[in-house]
């Protein structure tokens, strides 16, 4: 395997703060967590094949954990919120798990998507879920890490989800790679096969999902420090659906596509943002119909392609 | 006794509705195995039409109907011609192809509409109440469960008895073989799809008089959709019949009983039947 | 030693009983095939001893062993292993995936998360073996859907093999292979171990009679005949099912 093209990629997103203004310091954060979320997406969807509709509801709840720690109980201590934060949506989708891989196919989509839009109905109707007058829990403020001298800022935000996104590309890209992983998407382009040789597909399905959910809670986790703000749509599936499209868009069941997809995406949105914020719900959608219909493979793919075009150019070169 | 005929009228009217909606995404999804998430959305276009008709420039309430759905039907049979039709032996794709279109058909309902909800409508004969035991009833409601039961019996006669439903029936079991037999599948996946869509706008015109129209029907009428098919069961009428009137009925006494939680009423009855009946109710295996 | 042992098996779909109170057992090292006209219930019986299909009535045993509730995978690790009528095979994997995959299925280690599969050297060794024996080895890397048909027969079925399963089935393993295609898969069948049990449904008469010991006739879902080549090709019955046979 070919390590020098992710350790540029590693430096580049290492020094890239040093030369940047706070906004877009925060689009870059805001790019990482998606970039997780995607990747976590794309384990239970691009690799195992598990068209999941209610993804959101792991992000979310990773997000909340945090939220509602600091509204009741005042507790900004990292080191307190970060095992809850990685414990509370496990176990969210430890439990959704066990409905949802009862049925298979279309079933569950569906499922999937009407588990996460009973958290979101959970999230706007009860009280304790909400700061108080308004819909979703405001005034989340970055972490306290408890080391003497040290105070959290945007930029050292930065850094700490930078951790945590390499840490988590190491640990997901050792799992793609697995025994584990390999099973995956033996189960994806055949599963009938695999009982036939020997395989529990559900235990890996269920393991699949619930890994999955754990990495987007993370990921749903560090988005609440970053938002200062969750809502109940947080939860739902407009949220749902965006780890989706950029899993498709950068190329799914490859690994890198997720990230791809999310460096595309967020950088469009940003765009769309300011130019025309009204319409970006008709241009995601649009964007999206093209991709299915004529990019299917993802731009992940293509990039690839090339990629090994070059290399092979170099290859020659060098016999 | 009172307070029990009401709530039960109420129930099994908005039951209706969910029918209705549960119907069309059944008869595509049954017969054709696919997976419209755009059917909210369409059901809205079709909601907006007839507002736009019947309120807007004041003509009837049946006219609103009809335009409502032939223009929803155009919607679903532009996007199964122009681009559903291609993923055929794709499911995946084709559930998140139609789900783009949700994005799209809400953002431009709301381009042409604009973001404020509208109140609910019905036609001028309707708009009183039937007096009925020691209470009046909304006519409206009641004409609801009339058309329901029309139009399931007309469906179900579709389904069952006619030569497109045959076809359909056997494409879904063998294309090659029934193509090979010279009947033109394409086109009756087209009329299917155009009559799904039909009903979905049909049924966003009559579910404005009980819930009015805004730009978040595209999801909300989705999500009531496929919970009414896991209850109910997939791929036929009697199952999206039961599960509208089972969901609709606890709706309505959830409501009147704890209106806070009513929304989990359904989503708990969901859960249930999934661990224990998970094909549904009445579920047929596709 | 009985190996597999089918009592009063029932399959029935709708109206239709497509295994109609089966009974047989087999003993270990036998070679035993399941013969009989389209429709006949042959790959249902497949699939009810192989899990993939429950049973209406009736039990099976295994090694002693009732298996009729165990679901497929828990059967194949007991022992049986088999390959498909209609070839199972990961058809965009590669050819070395394919047989990495299909090794792993039975080993413990299938379910490690954190070391790449490339370091389990003893199930790539045993990979590479398999894949030079059925002349497969120069073409690993190719997605198996670039294989030649009789290439995927050959590998699927020693796939099978090299499951290194007590119980082999297979279901018509000469299907579309043409006659030096179809001789491999005889001299395959004839070079197994003498402890592997092999169940094989085909409907090439020459291959059966080549290779069986023993053959069951199955018609309607219900067994015909049982018994050596010789006495099935004399029996009456079984020549008016299948008129026409040469032999």
């Amino acid at each position: 395997m070919n390590v020098v093209p992710y350790v540029i990629g590693i430096l580049i997103l290492l020094i890239v703060p040093l030369f940047l203004s706070t906004y877009w310091i925060g689009l870059v954060t805001r790019f990482l967590i998606f970039a997780l979320f995607a990747m976590s997406y794309n384990i239970v969807f691009g690799y195992t094949g598990l068209l999941s509709l209610g993804h959101a509801a792991f992000f979310g709840t990773g997000g909340y954990v945090i939220a509602l720690l600091h509204l009741h109980y005042n507790v900004n201590l990292f080191w307190i919120s970060l095992p809850l934060g990685v414990l509370v949506p496990t176990f969210t989708a430890a439990l959704f798990g066990l409905i949802a891989l009862r049925v298979s196919g279309i079933y569950f989509l569906l499922v999937t998507f009407a588990l996460g839009e009973m958290l979101y109905s959970l999230a706007w109707n009860v009280k304790w879920l909400n700061s108080r007058g308004m819909q979703g829990i405001t005034g989340i403020t970055l972490p306290d890490l408890a080391i003497p001298g040290f105070t959290m800022d945007r930029t050292w935000y930065y850094y700490l989800v930078w951790i945590f996104f390499i840490t988590s590309c190491i640990l997901l890209n050792r799992l793609v790679r697995s025994p584990f992983g390999t099973a995956l998407v033996g189960i994806r382009e055949d599963e009938s096969r695999m009982k036939a040789v020997g395989y529990n597909t559900w235990l890996y399905k269920y393991l699949a999902f619930v890994i999955s959910g754990a990495f987007a809670g993370i990921a749903g986790m560090l988005f609440s420090y970053y938002n200062y703000f969750v809502s109940p749509k947080h939860l739902g599936i407009s949220t749902s659906f965006l780890p989706m499209v950029m899993a498709i868009m950068g190329g799914l069941g490859t690994f890198l596509g997720p990230v791809i997809g999310a460096l595309v995406f967020i950088f469009v949105e940003n765009f769309a943002s300011i130019f025309f914020p009204q319409r970006w719900p008709l241009m995601l959608g649009g964007l999206f119909v093209v991709i299915i219909m004529f990019a299917r493979e993802g731009i992940g793919v293509y990039l690839w392609r090339i990629l090994k075009k070059v290399e092979r150019r170099f290859g020659s070169i060098k016999s | 006794m009172r307070w029990f005929i009401i709530n039960m009228l109420n129930g099994v009217s908005y039951g209706m509705v969910l029918f209705l909606i549960a119907s069309g995404m059944s008869i595509v999804l049954g017969a054709m195995g696919i997976t419209n998430l755009a059917h909210g959305a369409i059901y809205m276009v079709g909601a907006y039409v007839g507002w736009t008709i019947a309120v807007k420039w004041g003509a009837t309430f049946g006219l609103g109907l009809l335009v409502g759905g032939l223009s929803a039907g155009l919607v679903g049979l532009v996007i199964e011609r122009g681009l559903l039709r291609h993923l055929y032996k794709q499911p995946n794709e084709q559930v998140l192809l139609t789900f783009g279109f949700v994005y799209i058909l809400s953002n431009l309902c709301l381009w042409v509409w604009g973001g404020y909800s509208k109140a609910p409508f019905t036609a001028g004969f309707l708009d009183s109440s039937f007096e009925m035991f020691d209470f009046a009833y909304p006519k409206a409601r009641l004409s609801i469960i009339l058309i329901g039961l029309l139009l399931g019996a007309g469906l179900w006669w579709l389904q069952d008895k006619t030569r497109l439903g045959a076809i359909v029936r056997a494409g879904m079991d063998d294309k090659e073989t029934t193509m090979g037999l010279g009947i033109n599948l394409e086109k009756a996946f087209a009329v299917l799809f155009f009559i799904s869509s039909a009903i979905a706008g049909a049924s966003g015109v009559i579910g404005a008089q009980l819930m009015g129209v805004d730009t978040e029907l595209g999801m909300s009428v989705l999500l009531l959709g496929l919970i009414v098919i896991i209850v109910g069961g997939v791929g036929s009428i009697q199952g999206a019949l039961l599960g509208g009137i089972l969901i609709g009925v606890l709706d309505a006494f959830g409501r009147a009983v704890f209106p806070q939680f009513a929304m989990f009423i359904m989503y708990v009855t969901m859960i249930v039947v999934l661990i224990f009946r998970p094909t549904g109710l009445l579920g047929r295996k596709i | 030693m009985e190996v597999l042992k089918v009592e009063g098996l029932l399959k029935q779909f709708g109206g239709i009983k497509a295994v109609n109170k089966v009974s047989f057992s087999v003993e270990a090292g036998e070679h035993l095939a399941i013969i009989g006209p389209n429709g006949a219930g042959k790959t249902t019986l497949f699939n009810l001893i192989n899990g993939q299909l429950s049973v209406t009535e009736g039990r099976i045993h295994f090694y002693g062993k009732d298996i009729t509730n165990l679901s497929t995978h828990q059967r194949v690790h007991l022992g049986q292993a088999r390959a498909f009528q209609i070839i199972s095979l990961w058809q965009k994997l590669t050819v070395i995936d394919n047989a990495m995959l299909t090794l792993h299925g039975t080993k413990p280690h299938r379910f490690k998360m954190l070391r790449p599969t490339k370091d389990f050297k003893e199930v790539f060794n045993q990979a590479m073996e398999t894949l030079r024996t059925l002349n497969l080895w120069e073409k690993r890397d190719e997605p198996v859907k670039n294989l030649a048909y009789g290439e995927k027969r050959r590998l699927e079925i020693g796939l099978s093999l090299a499951m290194q399963p007590k119980l082999l089935l297979l279901d018509e393993p000469s299907a579309g292979l043409s006659k030096g295609e179809g001789s491999d898969v005889i001299a395959l069948i004839k070079n197994l171990k003498s402890d592997i049990t092999a169940l094989m449904v085909d409907h090439d008469m020459d291959m059966i009679f080549e290779v069986a010991e023993r053959i069951i006739v199955l018609h309607y879902g219900q067994i015909i005949s049982d018994g050596t080549p010789e006495m099935i090709q004399h029996n009456q019955k079984v020549r008016e099912i299948y008129m026409g046979i040469e032999h």
